[in-house]
């Protein structure tokens, strides 16, 4: 399984030009907005009259403008998620599901069963939450046995706590379902959790291609959007009495998180916090709720727009970890670059990101 | 009411059904056609659908007649095929139709504007064709547009009077509506026979624009729910 993209696109500032073959499995389309991500998904679904040259799965062409190849959207076999779900509000889900799938009742109760939206079948898309509803989007393009998933930031528009509910979902569609997938995202953890490859555009060009850890290394640190911290581990145990699951990082820190038996004990996870979910002490904590206290070091603070961005050094493996306070904290807590630091993190703070990477 | 006015009542909705009939589907294809299309001559071809609704329809009635009548080629042709529209209730069916077209054209093609065009793009994605993304996704969206341009049309076209009386005449029995009986009874002094009739148009009216509030109305609890 693979997707051979060779494409030109005139839009209004730039023309997208995408070469690229994927490999199979999941690849995150990341960059800035208006990078043209929205329209190399629309050129390679059939949406774009003026894409021009070579897209194909699987050997077969989906578009070879020197052949004269440009098959209709109908013909192509992909299943297309936007961001705001897209579905039919005068259909009930089952009508939305059913839509592409020409009475091909296995794969509409495959898609039903993947995506649990079973319940769902009667109601209307107006009365279904955010997530529901990009569950239902999920289902309606599987059930039409799509040759390839195009997901345009099918997370985007729901609120952090929903992400989480609705990632593991698109993590379930990638092991099951085993479609090459185009997965635009802005944020840096559902690259990471969901994609063995990623393509970084910028201006309509292919910036980097690669290994989402080594194409997001940079951006990352540049703590634009999204999450700051990113530390790949393993599950040690989960703890339903104290509600906390335990988890080992990499780089040797042991870290407690929020329940989640859906991560087997020895599973590869992701876990991510945010640069201002981090708590910044100067001396030794005591008597706080926080589960997760690490001492460490200032490597370097830096102001970044009103904010202020410390980069610490945790002592166990010195790991890097990204903290944002205010220049208000910095001057209060006297800190200095090689200063000593306490670093303390929420278990509710620290998401889990599925099942890590694959290779 | 006698026969005879019930006669007229009746030939009226006739005409009227009959010219809502003939413009549905063209008007409709228009109205889609017109809701997508960015090219050369958009405005042109939006101003010369809306002329009827703004010129006087006698205007517009001598215009059909200038076409319609036998000395030129439509109407010569036509007229050589054994097809006499002018004067005839033919005519009555091309006059009411002609100034029903646009309000059809207006109210349908807001509608189809106002269907995300994503949604079309996305129905293609699903299997469908043009004709089917049509059918499936755009028209169920625009659905009220072109219910509430249809009943427009009927409306205007059951009281259609200039146009009409220009190409078809205002024979008793053969090309009379409403609207010109009530004209030629008041002309005759006819005023009580005038009033119970401009009082059946009230009532014709008032049920077609009831009908469709209620239908509406309707519909949009069920959607709701």
């Amino acid at each position: 399984m693979s997707v051979e993209i060779d494409l030109t696109l005139p839009l209004a500032r730039f023309a997208l030009r995408v070469r690229e073959t994927l490999p199979a499995g999941v690849t995150a389309v990341l960059g800035p907005s208006g990078a043209g991500k929205t329209s190399l998904l629309e050129s390679v679904a059939g949406l774009r009259r003026a894409a021009n040259g070579r897209i194909a799965v699987d050997g077969q062409p989906l578009l070879d403008t020197a052949r004269g190849v440009a098959l209709p959207p109908e013909k192509r076999r992909v299943g297309y998620v936007p961001q705001d779900s897209g579905l039919f509000p005068h259909l009930s889900v089952l009508g939305n599901v059913r839509f592409g799938a020409h009475a091909d009742e296995r794969a509409v109760g495959a898609a039903i069963d993947t995506l649990e939206i079973r319940p769902l079948l009667a109601r209307r898309p107006a009365t279904l939450s955010g997530g529901e509803r990009q569950r239902v989007a999920l289902a309606r393009a599987l059930a039409t046995r799509p040759r390839l998933l195009l997901l345009d930031e099918p997370l985007a528009a729901l609120d952090v706590r929903l992400r989480e509910r609705v990632l593991p979902w698109l993590l379930r569609v990638r092991d099951e379902w085993a479609l090459p997938c185009l997965y635009v995202t802005h944020n840096v953890g559902e690259a990471l959790a969901a994609a063995a490859h990623a393509i970084m555009l910028r201006e309509g060009r292919v910036e980097s291609t690669g290994e989402p850890r080594a194409i997001l290394g940079g951006l990352a640190s540049e703590a634009e959007e999204g999450i700051e911290n990113l530390l790949p581990g393993q599950v040690v145990s989960h703890d339903e009495a104290s509600g906390i699951t335990r988890v080992s990082t990499a780089s040797g820190l042991d870290v407690a998180v929020t329940l989640t038996p859906e991560n087997p004990v020895g599973s590869a996870v992701t876990l991510a916090v945010r640069a201002e979910d981090v708590l910044v002490a100067v001396a030794p904590v005591v008597g706080l709720s926080a589960r997760n206290v690490y001492a460490g070091r200032v490597l370097s603070i830096e102001r970044t727009g009103v904010d202020v961005t410390l980069r610490c050094a945790l002592e166990p493996g010195g790991v890097e970890v990204l903290a944002r306070i205010t220049p208000a904290a910095v001057v209060a807590l006297g800190l200095q670059p090689g200063g000593p630091v306490w670093l303390a993190v929420k278990s509710h703070s620290i998401s889990l990101l599925g099942a890590a990477v694959r290779g | 009411m006698g026969p005879d006015e019930l006669r007229i009542v009746l030939f009226t909705l006739e005409m009227a059904a009959t010219a809502t009939l003939v413009v549905l589907v063209p008007g409709v294809a228009a109205a889609f056609f017109l809701a997508g299309y960015r090219g050369l001559g958009k405005t042109a071809l939006e101003t010369l659908l809306t002329l009827p609704l703004v010129l006087p329809p006698t205007a517009v009635g001598l215009l059909l007649l200038e076409i319609l009548g036998r000395n030129r080629p439509p109407g010569g042709w036509l007229a050589a095929h054994g097809v006499e529209v002018v004067f005839t209730w033919k005519a009555v069916v091309v006059a009411t139709a002609v100034m029903s077209f646009p309000l059809l054209v207006r109210s349908a093609r807001t509608a189809f504007e106002e269907v995300d065009p994503r949604l079309v793009g996305l129905a293609r994605t699903l299997g469908c064709g043009p004709a089917a993304a049509f059918f499936r996704v755009s028209l169920p969206l625009a659905w009220r547009g072109v219910v509430a341009g249809t009943v427009l049309a009927f409306s205007r076209a059951l009281g259609e009077f200039g146009a009409t009386i220009m190409v078809a005449g205002n024979i008793p029995g053969r090309t009379q509506t409403l609207a010109l009986a009530i004209f030629h009874d008041t002309q005759m002094g006819r005023d009580a026979r005038a009033a119970t009739l401009a009082a059946v148009t009230v009532a014709l009216a008032f049920a077609t624009l009831w009908v469709t509030e209620w239908l509406f109305r309707r519909r949009a609890r069920g959607e709701a729910a």
